[in-house]
């Protein structure tokens, strides 16, 4: 389990001084300042077989949709898309709205498969097969989860008029992101594993005169930290394992 | 990341802008009264008038299907009102919607239909005459009988959902009823802050999409159809596609 305060948000942080000397409301500011703006994240991993990835293959990262009331935001999907292609050790993949194309009709939210004994009947389908080998695809990792407001209270109200305008007030939310990733090897037809994300933050909106915004942005940490231990989780054993085999 | 998790904020202004026509009618005339100050208010007035009407075209991208083939010689026969469906509907404090998606559902179908038979012609309104019909094996009438939508405003819901009605009608080389068939295609999308135009047109983009996919798939597991397909000369039963589970419930309600 890992604590995290959000960085991206002290620039505004550090403006804020000068805001609440003019609205002299110090004590306010210190207390959002003290309480906002972190995220508690734990990360929990499952293995069930080896993993790795050779040069040229990728990974689908496809978000479970269904025909309830709650599935994974495409904002997550599209941040751990974003997360795993950048930086160090950047992973190949395919996007998802060009793999459910290529793959159409048979991962649309009727039809998608809902576990990795279910690619073998799929695999048997005219051309499925061959798409995937045309596309290097090793590993397909579904996302199921999302985030939801557990708790919110406070006030503010806002006033505009001819004269000028402004808020006072102060309300906070606190939400809890809980994702979870499966990762199925369509090479061997197997689950590879799972890893899942749950982080918790409250997250604060202070009207001193200008709405001054702390978010602790739970959703944010979870697609991190999901992304990260995923991109541990596909390729660290491999290069274990191909130490092992310079070794040998 | 393309949009930010939604917030508290983001959710009030949304609803605050939902509600335009009211903040238009108390707000707006009121100020204008008040202060006169004519040409930004009117501005401002004019930009969310112009909010308050929805206007949506439906595009998207137009796969094709990977299924076998039917070894038939269909004809298609798309009505006037398929090719050019449009729904219209105002709805108290949610505005004025208008749907236009006849163009990427034509598109939509005859890609989907020239990769689900063998060779495809499109006919006229049925009958046909005899030197039309001789050559087919069948004629394939495709209708949009309901279209529908919920907002979050209605639903409750944290997104837009959108659901096609379709009919379709098979009839034999002999221009008899084969089979009919009524499909329920499904799509919803997330709410965004300022985008309900567009979500609600991905949300109907995806109602054609699951319409195709199971017209695509369970077509020819219609009674109907599979008689139909026995009874073609020469020609064999394909075997009909099994999807590999069922992901999620049908709702088949909005």
């Amino acid at each position: 389990m890992s604590w995290r305060c959000d960085v991206s948000q002290s620039g505004f942080i550090a403006t804020l001084p000068a805001i609440a000397g003019r609205a002299r409301m110090p004590v306010l500011l210190g207390l959002a300042l003290a309480l906002g703006g972190c995220s508690a994240t734990r990360v929990e991993e499952s293995r069930q077989a080896n993993t790795g990835m050779l040069t040229g293959e990728s990974i689908v990262i496809l978000g479970r949709s269904s025909y309830n009331d709650r599935e994974t935001e495409e904002s997550f999907t599209d941040c751990i898309t974003s997360e795993l292609s950048q930086g160090e050790g950047a992973i190949r993949l395919i996007p998802e709205q060009q793999f459910k194309d290529e793959m159409y009709p048979w991962f649309e939210p009727r039809y998608a498969p809902t576990s990795a004994a279910d690619l073998e009947q799929l695999f048997a389908e005219p051309g499925v097969q061959a798409r995937i080998d045309a596309s290097q695809i090793r590993y397909l990792a579904w996302i199921e989860g999302d985030t939801v407001t557990t708790d919110k209270g406070g006030s503010m109200s806002c006033t505009i008029t001819t004269f000028g305008g402004g808020c006072f007030g102060m309300t906070y939310w606190e939400e809890d992101a809980s994702y979870e990733a499966s990762i199925w090897d369509v090479q061997n037809l197997t689950a590879a594993g799972e890893i899942s994300a749950d982080a918790n933050g409250t997250s604060y909106l202070a009207g001193l005169i200008l709405p001054i915004p702390i978010m602790a942005r739970p959703g944010n940490a979870a697609c991190k930290a999901l992304a990260e231990q995923l991109r541990s989780f596909l390729i660290d054993e491999d290069d274990d394992d191909q130490a092992d085999e310079r070794d040998e | 990341m393309k949009a930010n998790f939604p917030t508290q904020p983001t959710a009030v202004v949304t609803r605050w802008l939902v509600r335009c026509q009211f903040i238009w009618r108390s707000s707006v005339m009121g100020s204008i009264r008040r202060s006169g100050s004519g040409l930004s208010i009117g501005i401002i007035a004019v930009l969310l008038l112009t909010g308050c009407a929805n206007n949506i075209v439906v595009t998207g991208s137009v796969p094709t299907p990977l299924v076998k083939k039917i070894p038939a010689h269909i004809g298609i026969y798309y009505p006037q009102s398929f090719r050019t469906f449009r729904y219209e509907e105002k709805i108290a404090r949610q505005g004025h919607w208008k749907v236009e998606l006849g163009v990427q559902n034509l598109g939509f179908f005859r890609n989907l239909m020239g990769a689900m038979f063998a060779t495809v012609d499109e006919v006229g309104e049925p009958p046909l005459a005899a030197a039309v019909q001789a050559g087919l094996d069948g004629v394939l009438v495709p209708e949009i009988l309901k279209y529908a939508f919920l907002t979050p405003g209605i639903s409750g819901l944290n997104f837009y959902s959108a659901s096609i009605h379709y009919r379709l009608t098979l009839l034999d080389a002999n221009g008899a009823k084969a089979a009919e068939w009524t499909v329920v295609g499904y799509g919803k999308s997330e709410a965004a802050a300022f985008g309900e135009n567009a979500a609600l047109a991905e949300a109907t983009m995806l109602a054609i999409r699951d319409g195709g996919a199971r017209i695509a798939v369970d077509l020819v597991k219609q009674q109907g159809v599979a008689q139909w397909l026995a009874a073609l000369p020469g020609q064999t039963v394909p075997e009909a596609s099994q999807p590999v589970s069922s992901a999620a419930e049908s709702p088949e309600k909005s």
